[in-house]
């Protein structure tokens, strides 16, 4: 279990953001092949010195401009899976420290500029994973990517890890799995049930690292939204039902994580479990 | 290169997302998936010898219980309004849906295509439903994202629209 912090988010009455992030080996894997990471992102002038006594100001000025949540399950086999999520994790971390200057306004083309950027830093984690492994049979990952400016949560996905967003208790899921079972219905090939016999499922359709499609989009959140990003170790052994209430019933993130991945334990923990959980409570005062 | 957002607006199953992939993948699937927030693809196109990026901003249905967050409709550069063929209130409800984008972003190029023309038998508009259309001020076109019939016209045409009514280009 790692990572715990509380802040205010910026922008248009924003909430009072609490997240929290737990990642667990699971009970049969011998590594942990998840990573994730919850990033704030500053780009701000520092103030040193003023006689203005715009106290709002100054606090606006040392507050972070968006929050990213990632989360990555790597795939490969040995150590491969592992270093792919690490290496894809912390390629993004690089890349968005360096050049993910905020977007904050209206403008088309800003907006878009900026969540060019935000695929820019999947892409790079994309070259790097090749660069070091090779286009062929290298390790790969998932990536699911939330980046908040309040209240727009911008997504980049790839691979079969998950978005949701809980809004008046009903669970819906923002993304969309990328695996040969999803692409095998969707084109029409056959069934669900096909699919799953054939084991389609489980295996990845894009990833980080191999044939890469990335998915772009957006969720503008509300006031006592709660967002979760995850892997498939919680999906795949806690039915949505089930994450509702335990998302619902949470006094805070960080119960929130501990709860879910005690549930996926619980149905059995064959796979590493990540899970990132962010409340959006309104803001007091 | 020009780059225009393009908001894809309807009542929930109508076509939304099938009309997309069509237009950028060319693929059609019979499953449906509900859209949840926006989702973003982009197709660079050429109209009259320029590149036009288009930006189309795939987003969620209006339902009983939800309206149409017009955040996401915020900063559109046109419209294509999306109704089911077959289910006459998905058409009905189109003047709703265009007053909620009027009052976001004013009068900006708009499109209505008329999806599922491919269910001919379930065709449930009338003549006089279509004939309403450009007395309202709304060019339509009748589109299959299944076959891909009127797809391409709809966002050409709409390109083509967006690029007239842009106030730099005169």
């Amino acid at each position: 279990m790692q990572t715990r912090a509380d802040a205010d988010v910026p922008a248009l009455a924003p909430p009072r953001l609490d997240y929290y992030g737990a990642s667990h080996v699971g009970k049969v894997r011998e590594r942990n092949e998840d990573h994730f990471a919850i990033m704030a992102l500053q780009h701000s002038a520092r103030l040193l010195l003023t006689n203005l006594d715009d106290t709002g100001m100054v606090q606006r000025l040392s507050r972070p401009d968006a929050h990213v949540f990632m989360a990555a399950d790597g795939v490969g086999g040995l150590a491969g899976g592992e270093e792919a999520s690490r290496l894809a994790v912390g390629t993004i971390m690089e890349y968005l420290s360096e050049a993910a200057s905020c977007y904050r306004g209206t403008d088309v083309g800003q907006e878009q500029e900026f969540m060019d950027r935000l695929s820019a830093g999947v892409e790079r984690a994309h070259r790097r994973l090749i660069e070091t492994y090779g286009a062929e049979r290298g390790p790969a990952t998932t990536l699911t990517m939330v980046t908040l400016v309040w209240p727009r949560a911008y997504v980049v996905h790839v691979g079969d890890s998950r978005g949701y967003v809980l809004r008046r208790g009903r669970l819906r899921q923002f993304t969309a799995d990328q695996t040969m079972g999803d692409l095998y219905v969707n084109i029409g090939r056959g069934s669900e049930e096909q699919a799953e016999k054939l084991g389609l499922y489980n295996i990845l359709s894009s990833a980080v690292g191999t044939d890469m499609a990335p998915v772009v989009g957006v969720v503008d959140l509300e006031p006592d939204d709660v967002l979760l990003v995850c892997t498939d170790g919680l999906t795949n052994h806690v039915p949505d039902a089930r994450i509702t209430e335990l998302l619902a019933a949470a006094p805070d993130a960080e119960s929130a994580c501990r709860e879910l991945v005690d549930a996926a334990l619980a149905g059995g923990g064959r796979d590493n479990v990540t899970v990132i959980v962010a409340r959006f409570a309104p803001a007091s005062g | 290169m020009i780059q225009k957002k393009v908001c894809m607006v309807g009542v929930q199953g109508t076509g939304k997302t099938s009309m997309v992939q069509r237009f950028v993948h060319s693929l059609f699937s019979e499953r449906y998936l509900s859209t949840v927030g926006v989702k973003i693809d982009r197709k660079v196109i050429s109209v009259a010898g320029d590149e036009v990026n288009l930006l189309l901003w795939d987003i969620e249905g209006r339902s009983q219980e939800q309206e149409v967050p017009t955040s996401y409709i915020r900063g559109a550069h046109a419209v294509l309004y999306v109704a089911d063929g077959t289910r006459r209130t998905t058409f009905e409800q189109l003047p709703q849906l265009r007053d909620l984008v009027r009052s976001t972003v004013g009068d900006v190029p708009s499109l209505v295509a008329l999806n599922k023309a491919d269910l001919a038998e379930q065709w449930a508009l009338t003549r006089g439903d279509e004939a309403a259309l450009p007395d309202a001020g709304l060019h339509h076109v009748r589109t299959s994202a299944k076959t891909g019939a009127g797809v391409e016209d709809a966002f050409h045409w709409l390109a083509k629209e967006v690029l007239r009514a842009d106030p730099s280009r005169r």
